[in-house]
């Protein structure tokens, strides 16, 4: 059964499976290599300014004289991750010892970034132009909203009040592999994947949206290239800066209207032109590559009688707490629901594990229980984890059943020769019965047969 | 140029990375350069503040002190700055940081200052703050030597000043976390002198108050720091105990 797997996986191992030729174009822009760079294990980063302005390759027992005796796993780690994004490259010399030396076109990028300092993709536009700029606050908001619509959308379009402009080929496209509809008139159910999804942290979510835009490019004519170059790009702006839109090429102009539905940049018009505005969001993007650190404002308190308090007013969050509680009462401002053994049975059919519930209370905590430790009551963890294991106990293996043995010998050393073999499930010497399993079948006829003789 | 590169690789290795740089002069110290003001700024900004700050700092200080050579620089007093401006970072905020300081020293050492130097080293061991020293003078500071071992910094002293992006990048742009399995300088041999309260020199022995610890290079009859009264001047009388002798190490 192919099993759509949603995993936060790094968008760098995305870019490090791209061809080489297209990785090689990527580093002749200046904000991928910055990117890249930041993106990379501490070691990496510490190789790749040491080596910056050597010119000559370095033999990997050099390089290995570098660490100390136990941080040699680590140096291992470092050096195949630099050779997988093509920013070492490694080569044979004559007396058959590796040297390394750094991708020359990224080596020219960092070397002049270090040199000049770091420039900015594009000036902000002055702000005594007459425009008004969103505070922090607003723009966060703004991105937030624009990013639970989207996911309100994604998991059911009915429920979304304000229409988004995303068209529904691509809205197919970010489903895909999130919900699954049998056939038209039912409507769609989230898969396991897509509940794993909700549960994600936004960076995780807006990566995992990303990846799936960057791999539909093709289809709608863009190069991954460019795509993930500009959105590379897109974030080192500044936040809550305008940037006039003119700046943009055409491609770059289509790309961003789609970014804005997600909440990526909010697009202003103004009277004469208009501008876009990076929320963070966007700014993030590059941040969320090595780690996710950004903490969110948690919302949810769990009390240890298994009640669930989330001050929410959003909708999104009340969908999310449904996939594994029962949601009693609504106040605007408050979810009240019951974690309970029936909600939860129904959230692990839906493939939803208790480790992942757990782990969403845990980052979504209050503030006010979040610096307790544990911040979700150890009572509640403990029985989650024991009603999925509940679950579990139960193991159906094919088996085949054998009755009507001729006597108790025959009985008794079949069973032995089943036990010899690994098969023996069950027996029963009073009635004679015997269950074996399916892959032991044919050895435990053969060894019948030669009885029987 | 290079220390520049530096500020500039330190900054570019992780967005969140911040660098304030303090300099330090005669008779003042400030900041020139502070990373986390606007993102647009950029280190070469740090050149004309530079050289107002040694323009300020000249007509600051004295003219007559100049006659002695070389003089120290403030070097208690940038460390005190840097560590003030830490610990508003630790408390403005979530954020849990792990900053470091990096001397870039040249002048010798300031006998003058050993109460105010040891005390920054003392409060940037108890907060964690490691201090890097990279020596580019002609003779090693004593001073840092005791900062960087006793709060478990590197200290450096390069060869050839030409290269100094490179000792820079490779030795003090290392991460704290990277420190702990990678081949760094090793100290080999830290000058612990200390210099002494009464006249400010750097003294091999010398008398220490056994109620303060305050150091001194001649025997006194009263301990200036707290005022305990010693008893009668009988160095060669172990029994003394006020008057204890301090040990060279």
């Amino acid at each position: 059964m192919p099993q759509v797997k949603i995993v936060a996986k790094n968008f760098m191992d995305m870019v490090a499976s791209l061809p080489a030729m297209n990785l090689d174009r990527l580093y002749q822009n200046a904000f991928i290599c910055e990117a890249i760079l930041r993106s990379m294990p501490p070691l990496a980063k510490k190789y790749v300014l040491q080596l910056l302005f050597i010119d000559v390759p370095v033999t990997s027992k050099m390089m290995e004289e570098w660490v100390l005796g136990d941080g040699l796993s680590k140096h291992k780690v470092a050096i195949g991750r630099l050779i997988q994004l093509r920013v070492l490259t490694e080569t044979l010399d004559r007396k058959r010892e590796a040297t390394y030396r750094l991708n020359p076109t990224f080596q020219l990028n960092v070397q002049k970034h270090i040199v000049h300092g770091g420039v900015l993709p594009r000036e902000p536009m002055p702000s005594t132009a007459g425009l008004r700029l969103p505070s922090l606050e607003e723009l966060d908001a703004y991105a937030v909203q624009q990013w639970e619509c989207f996911l309100l959308h994604l998991i059911s379009s009915s429920e979304a009040e304000k229409a988004t402009n995303i068209s529904s080929s691509m809205m197919k496209v970010f489903q895909h592999g999130l919900l699954s509809q049998k056939d038209d008139k039912e409507p769609p159910r989230l898969t396991e994947g897509g509940f794993q999804f909700l549960l994600m942290d936004t960076n995780a979510q807006l990566w995992y949206i990303i990846r799936e835009y960057i791999g539909n490019s093709e289809e709608r004519g863009l190069d991954s290239a460019d795509l993930i170059s500009f959105l590379l790009e897109l974030s080192f702006h500044a936040t809550g800066e305008a940037y006039n839109i003119n700046t943009l090429s055409d491609i770059q102009r289509t790309i961003i209207r789609d970014l804005a539905d997600l909440g990526l940049v909010k697009l202003q018009q103004g009277r004469k032109e208009s501008w876009f505005i990076p929320t963070k969001l966007a700014t993030n993007l590059s941040i969320s590559l090595s780690d996710t650190s950004s903490r969110k404002q948690g919302f949810v308190v769990v009390e240890t009688n298994f009640r669930m308090y989330a001050y929410s007013s959003s909708k999104l969050h009340c969908e999310i707490l449904r996939l594994f509680s029962r949601v009693e009462y609504q106040l605007p401002n408050l979810i009240v629901g019951a974690i309970t053994k029936e909600s939860l049975y129904k959230a692990f059919q839906n493939g939803i594990t208790a480790e992942q519930i757990i782990s969403f209370l845990q980052q979504n905590a209050h503030p006010r229980v979040a610096e307790r430790i544990p911040s979700v009551p150890e009572n509640v963890t403990d029985q989650m984890r024991l009603w999925e294991s509940d679950l579990n106990r139960v193991e159906s293996v094919p088996a085949h059943f054998f009755e009507e043995f001729p006597s108790k010998d025959v009985f008794e050393a079949a069973c032995d020769f089943a036990r010899e073999c690994g098969g023996l499930l069950w027996e029963n010497s009073k009635k004679m019965w015997l269950v074996v399993k399916a892959e032991s079948f044919p050895h435990m006829k053969e060894f019948l047969r030669r009885q029987k003789q | 140029m290079q220390v520049l590169a530096f500020l500039n690789s330190v900054l570019l290795l992780n967005q969140l990375n911040q660098v304030v740089v303090i300099a330090t002069g005669f008779s003042s110290c400030g900041y020139v350069f502070d990373s986390s003001g606007s993102v647009s700024q950029r280190a070469e900004s740090l050149l004309p503040k530079l050289e107002e700050f040694v323009e300020n700092d000249e007509s600051g200080s004295p003219r007559d002190n100049s006659v002695n050579g070389v003089g120290s620089s403030l070097l208690s007093g940038s460390l005190s700055m840097a560590l003030c401006y830490i610990q508003r970072v630790f408390r403005s905020g979530p954020l849990h940081p792990q900053p470091r300081i990096l001397c870039l020293h040249g002048s010798p050492d300031g006998p003058g200052q050993y109460v105010a130097i040891m005390n920054s080293i003392f409060s940037a061991q108890r907060s964690m703050v490691p201090i890097d020293s990279c020596v580019i003078g002609a003779q090693h500071s004593a001073f840092l030597q005791q900062a960087s071992y006793i709060t478990g910094g590197v200290y450096l002293k390069p060869q050839q000043l030409d290269g100094l992006f490179q000792y820079l990048s490779t030795v003090f742009a290392t991460d704290l976390h990277s420190r702990n399995f990678l081949q760094l300088p090793k100290p080999v041999g830290v000058d612990f002198r200390a210099s002494c309260f009464c006249h400010k020199s750097t003294i091999d022995m010398g008398f220490i108050c056994s109620v303060c610890l305050s150091i001194f290079c001649k025997h006194q009859k009263k301990c200036s720091t707290c005022g305990s009264i010693f008893g009668q001047a009988q160095t060669n009388d172990p029994s003394v105990s006020e008057g204890k002798r301090e040990t060279p190490v």
